[in-house]
């Protein structure tokens, strides 16, 4: 579980996140849902350390983030996965040599068990037949679907998906949803999911955040966001048609 | 503006700090060593070599015809060409050329990593991501450039030399007598730590400005060009600097 308490972060003196309060789960979806410049990804990117929050509190299970030393914080991202925007993958490595990195780095197993376990969870991911290839010659879908095999070869407990759906065809993204979902549930991971696609928010939202200027205006799940009386979400999720059919359909 | 060259330079000695940080593991650091071996100093040799062969055969040229004097021997030549090359081009000159060629590569390498998140992913992975990246390439640079100093002072003598046979310009038994003459084993000492130390200064500074490259594409270009500005004015002032403190 991580739970986050009294989030304040500024840049240049502008508020970006305020007093942001949230528990995210194990063994679910937990989505941060927001528009461009609402101050998703960073929140996201307090969550994984990359920035420092101005004052309120991180905490993994009972551990606070900001108290932690410089070793207790490499030993925490051992447990983290993360899906960045672009995959991130490295350019300098085949799929199975970007999978197997953080195995390279963080275990001693060896390399015939580092290289099967890399292909067992590219396999999980429905990625077979490109293990020599390199990041560039895969397409979008497949770039996100290594990515997330790299973020899982861990076992990680924590999950952190940047937007995954970006720049995906709609087929491709609710598969990408549904194996983020899937993934989640049988290695019980918590995982928080950055996106503003309200076809994910409706197909894996187990538990949803809405921010809207820097400020969690909103918090819920999938079966209750159609019913909000918050305006900021309406007028967000209405500028999706399908959502608006819904809610219309509804009334 | 002075305020913000010294913060610069504040960060790129904490940046030093973070890349000197023990490997996590040894074996992948002496992997990257070869690879970086292999992009860094490897792939510098056609030009290095290729500048070497003419600058040789201009020098020669050059020094034969500013000593037309009869009194003074033609083994000369050869003398300051060699001298010339041990001292100035081969190290100076070629870290120059570097510079260019090795600077713009590591910088716009580390930059686009920057811009394209797969440092903050190593980072988020917990590993150290200056010390696996930038590490190896500073390593390579600094121990195996004196190399490309020793190649291109055969191949500056070599193209020297093929410039006296084709020209006749001097006789070809006074140039091999004069690169032999008063040979100073410390000169090339000289060359080859002045050389190790401009290209810990290309690597190290190259990928300071790549590692903090922000800005998408044009980011990058801007930490390339910044790289290869700042690293040619640092080569020619600590050329001063060492030659004043080596040298007299």
């Amino acid at each position: 579980m991580i739970k986050v308490e009294h989030l304040y972060k500024s840049f240049d003196g502008v508020p970006v996140l305020k007093d942001i309060n949230v528990e995210y789960e194990a063994g679910k979806c937990n989505m941060i849902i927001g528009a461009s410049g609402s101050g998703k990804t960073v929140l996201l990117k307090n969550l994984i350390g990359l920035i420092e929050p101005d004052s309120g509190e991180i905490c993994y299970g009972d551990r606070k983030l900001s108290g932690m030393s410089y070793k207790e914080k490499t030993e925490l991202r051992c447990h983290i996965g993360i899906l960045f925007q672009g995959s991130a993958l490295f350019d300098f490595a085949t799929v199975l040599e970007n999978v197997m990195f953080p195995m390279e780095f963080f275990t001693d197993w060896s390399a015939a068990y580092r290289k099967e376990r890399a292909q067992y969870f590219l396999e999980k991911v429905n990625v077979t037949g490109s293990d020599n290839k390199y990041p560039n010659e895969l397409s979008g879908g497949m770039q996100k679907r290594v990515g997330i095999a790299r973020a899982i070869a861990l076992n990680p407990s924590y999950l952190f998906c940047d937007e995954p759906n970006s720049g995906l065809d709609p087929y491709t993204s609710i598969l990408i949803d549904r194996l983020i979902s899937d993934l989640t549930k049988e290695f019980n991971m918590t995982t928080v999911v950055n996106t503003h696609d309200m076809n994910s928010i409706l197909e894996i939202g187990d538990k949803i955040g809405f921010i809207s200027k820097g400020s969690m205006l909103w918090q819920g799940d999938r079966h209750t966001i159609l019913q909000t009386d918050c305006t900021e979400l309406r007028d967000f999720v209405c500028a999706n048609t399908l959502a608006r059919n819904i809610i219309e359909g509804h009334r | 503006m002075l305020k913000k060259i010294f913060e610069s330079i504040g960060k790129y000695f904490l940046f030093l700090k973070m890349v000197f940080r023990k490997p996590e593991k040894w074996r992948l650091f002496w992997r990257q060593f070869v690879n970086e071996s292999d992009k860094l100093i490897l792939s510098s040799i056609l030009i290095v070599g290729v500048i070497s062969l003419f600058i040789g055969g201009v020098l020669v040229i050059q020094t034969a015809s500013n000593l037309e004097n009869p009194v003074i021997d033609k083994m000369y030549v050869g003398y300051m060409v060699r001298e010339s090359l041990i001292l100035e081009f081969c190290s100076t000159m070629i870290a120059l050329i570097l510079a260019g060629k090795m600077g713009s590569n590591i910088a716009s390498e580390i930059g686009s990593m920057r811009i394209t998140e797969q440092i903050d992913a190593m980072d988020m992975m917990g590993v150290n991501s200056a010390g696996f990246l930038v590490l190896p390439k500073v390593a390579a640079a600094t121990v195996l450039s004196p190399l490309l100093m020793l190649l291109s002072l055969v191949l500056g003598l070599i193209g020297g030399w093929f410039v006296v046979e084709t020209t006749q310009i001097i006789q070809t038994a006074s140039y091999i007598t004069g690169i032999k003459f008063c040979y100073n084993g410390y000169y090339i000492f000289y060359s080859c730590f002045k050389m190790s130390i401009f290209c810990f200064m290309i690597s190290s500074i190259a990928a300071f400005n790549g590692f903090y490259a922000k800005g998408g594409s044009l980011g990058v270009g801007r930490s390339s060009t910044r790289s290869i500005v700042a690293t040619s004015i640092l080569i020619l002032l600590f050329d001063l600097i060492l030659t004043q403190l080596m040298l007299y």
